[in-house]
């Protein structure tokens, strides 16, 4: 408890700036599912304190995921009614609890190291790519979109190309003094001043933003930024009206199917964004914390149930207002946790307040943070890696740019796999040639698919020569590997090579062998 | 059929190959400097490889084996080796290594010539005279062997104690650490049976006072 009290210092500041990137997510995510916008300011609260109180995660933060924006948006036009998608969420957070007591979260510890970060590199790009429209003041795609084909018609480049005919100076000026801002915050200057703690960099994004955009929207010689660019938060007149804002799930739709599939589709495909979400995040983690999986789906569970009560939208573990999160300086969960009561407080008495924001400065915090997750230095030390890391690393980037989160980590992940299942045929056979002499060596598992490699391998060593086939280090041989070897042992004098191999007499897996075979003894007579 | 000195080149070209596939940089490390931690002084046997059975890898232990591990005050080669590892390497442990059923220990018991060697064996034919009773006791001849190996491993620890070249080593740095170890042919294991921390005493008769 100590620990959570004595870093308030770098979470209260950081609980700001997540919440105030939070708001327009919550709201573009909400709209693009075809939902109110309530839905999904009530899923960014619950996502903060619900989620957060329960989680392991020290610096995930959760709340409405644009990963499930096609899945909301479908199942919506789908069901009779809105209270029966808030069943379906409220069914779909059982499901994850029960998953959760299942042990299903170790399956986010299968997904390869290079896969996950190109994961966060790609979501990187995509935030660099998605925002620089919103940055310069085209606002035409909603916030928080990570989808290549976008709910416009458009894609994401034509988008970005889209946006340099509407550019708006007003946005652009916001935007570029903001990066500025945040670039001359990660000089090593700032960063040992005192005084730029205690105002973290995207906070004073914001607040110049919002002077800039005050003083010269005053001022009717310039031109005048548009209300589409600041954010947009549903105001209510009165306590009544606040509460015609929230919708309640309906019981009487428990028998129809379409919840239940609707139900099960979310569970699934949330619990995998999420473990992706936090796999990611330990990986940004400097101290690297590890989450534990199961109550990280116990946790994304009761979130669910509680914003399906509400009538708020799924939550998942969400990387970019995590990435933002830890940017932002977080150290304890208590920052995703004031992020909630922050917009729920905000929400619920000083709307007008965030109305003021210019959506150009948030999205000068949120290009920032994809460069920071998208670094040429992480290529760089992929490429130094080796093919086998660096081709699933990239493959994962170019799969979720161009598709979206889930498709492309599939892609990814099966890329990974032929790279493991490659690497481990290559180093699984050995073979060095002295001279006359020629040793071929199989070590570890040798199996099946060896087959065609080894018997290549043997047949094109020249006639008239040595070889020793050494198979002391391998654990495992394939019956059909060895029948390979006793063939060819059983040939080779026709080319007059001399071969020997040589086992271990004790490994079952080495004595599927013809009396041919010669062993190492009989060579030294 | 291989010629058996041609298949020792095609194995060390495999393992050097093999070696820098798993870490490019070995050879480029190693070429500069050797820091090993540990002197081993073992026994010739082919038996016994000092690295194989202790895990170490290339870079990590000394080496010095003659038969029967002894540490005999006039061996030049020993004596050569025992001062470039304290006083230049500054290994922290010296082990002398015996094996059971050692060929030279066998040998001093008995009482037929074997030609040069009945010189150094004699060392341990001393080592016997002392302790005659205790290994006698024994009726079985290979228990009575394993006996005197041990005992010679303690006595070969006891004469490196004795050098100027440890008792200088452990005033000025504190470092040796000695350790008596016998390795077992038929089971592959080793057994620790005596060891001197820096700074021991041994008979004062032995001791120099002015290093």
């Amino acid at each position: 408890m100590k620990k959570y009290f004595s870093s308030l210092g770098s979470d209260i500041p950081s609980s700001i700036v997540v919440f105030l990137v939070a708001i327009p997510l919550c709201l573009g995510i909400a709209v693009a599912s075809g939902l109110n916008e309530f839905s999904g300011i009530i899923g960014g609260i619950v996502g903060g304190i619900i989620v957060g109180m329960i989680s392991g995660s020290q610096l995930s933060v959760s709340g409405p995921a644009a990963g499930l924006t096609a899945i909301v948006a479908a199942a919506v036009l789908k069901l009779p009614a809105v209270e029966a998608f808030f069943l379906a969420v409220v069914i779909a957070g059982v499901i994850q609890v029960i998953m959760g007591f299942l042990k299903m979260g170790i399956i986010g510890d299968y997904i390869p190291n290079s896969v996950i970060k190109g994961m966060l590199a790609a979501i990187g790009i995509i935030l660099i790519l998605k925002q620089i429209p919103h940055l310069v003041g085209y606002d035409a795609d909603f916030e928080g979109d990570e989808a290549f084909v976008q709910l416009t018609g458009e894609n994401t480049f034509s988008s970005l190309v889209n946006s340099l005919n509407h550019l708006t100076p007003l946005a652009c000026l916001i935007g570029i003094v903001g990066i500025l801002i945040l670039i001359v915050y990660e000089t090593k200057w700032v960063k040992q001043q005192k005084i730029f703690q205690l105002l973290s960099g995207p906070l004073l994004v914001v607040i110049i933003g919002v002077l800039i955009n005050s003083l010269l929207t005053e001022n009717e010689n310039v031109l005048i930024a548009k209300n589409a660019h600041l954010v947009n938060i549903p105001v209510a007149a009165n306590a009544n009206e606040f509460f015609s804002f929230f919708k309640f799930p309906d019981w009487k739709y428990l028998t129809n199917a379409n919840v239940w599939i609707t139900a099960i589709t979310l569970a699934l495909v949330a619990s995998l964004e999420t473990l992706l979400g936090i796999e990611a995040v330990d990986k940004l983690d400097t101290v690297k914390r590890v989450t534990p999986p199961n109550r990280e789906l116990m946790a994304q569970g009761a979130g669910n149930m509680v914003s399906g009560f509400l009538g708020g939208l799924p939550l998942t573990s969400v990387i970019v207002r995590s990435s933002a999160n830890v940017n932002a300086g977080a150290k304890t969960k208590m920052s995703t946790i004031f992020h909630g009561f922050l917009i729920l407080i905000c929400v619920a008495f000083v709307p007008n307040l965030l109305n003021l924001i210019p959506k150009a400065a948030l999205a000068a915090i949120l290009v920032f943070t994809g460069y920071k997750l998208a670094k040429i230095s992480l290529f760089n030390e992929y490429y130094k890696k080796g093919w086998d890391q660096f081709m699933p690393f990239v493959i994962t980037i170019i799969a979720i740019v161009f598709t979206d989160l889930l498709k492309g980590v599939i892609i990814g992940i099966i890329t990974g796999l032929f790279f493991i299942i490659r690497s481990n045929f290559r180093t699984a056979i050995f073979y060095i040639q002295d001279g006359n002499n020629h040793l071929v060596r199989l070590r570890k598992d040798v199996s099946f698919f060896i087959k065609p490699i080894l018997k290549s391998k043997l047949e094109s060593i020249p006639a008239n020569s040595n070889l020793i086939i050494d198979l002391s280090k391998a654990e495992f041989i394939d019956k059909d590997v060895m029948e390979t070897i006793n063939d060819f042992s059983k040939h080779a004098h026709l080319k007059n090579i001399h071969v020997s191999v040589n086992k271990s007499t004790y490994n079952q897996s080495h004595l599927q062998e013809d009396p041919i075979v010669i062993s190492p003894d009989d060579m030294a007579h | 059929m291989i010629n058996p000195y041609e298949k020792l080149l095609l194995e060390n070209k495999a393992w050097a190959t093999e070696q820098v596939q798993n870490d490019p940089e070995f050879f480029k490390r190693l070429s500069h400097l050797q820091t090993p931690q540990f002197l081993w002084i073992g026994c010739s046997d082919s038996r016994v490889p000092a690295d194989k059975i202790t895990g170490t890898q290339p870079g990590e232990i000394f080496v010095h084996r003659n038969i029967a591990n002894m540490v005999v005050h006039t061996d030049l080669n020993l004596l050569s080796v025992l001062e470039y590892a304290v006083v230049y390497l500054k290994v922290s442990h010296v082990i002398v290594c015996g094996h059971y059923g050692c060929g030279g220990v066998k040998a001093a018991m008995g009482n037929h010539s074997l030609g040069i060697i009945n010189k150094w064996l004699r060392n341990i034919k001393d080592i016997y005279r002392m302790h005659k009773d205790e290994v006698d006791a024994f009726t079985n001849e290979e228990d009575r062997t394993n006996k005197l190996v041990e005992l010679n491993v303690m006595e070969q620890v006891m004469n490196l104690a004795k050098t100027s070249i440890i008792q200088k080593s452990w005033k000025t740095d504190q470092h040796p650490h000695l350790h008596g170890w016998v390795y077992g042919l038929d089971n592959g294991i080793i057994k620790p049976v005596c060891e001197m921390e820096a700074g021991s005493h041994i008979d004062p008769l032995y001791e120099y006072d002015n290093l």
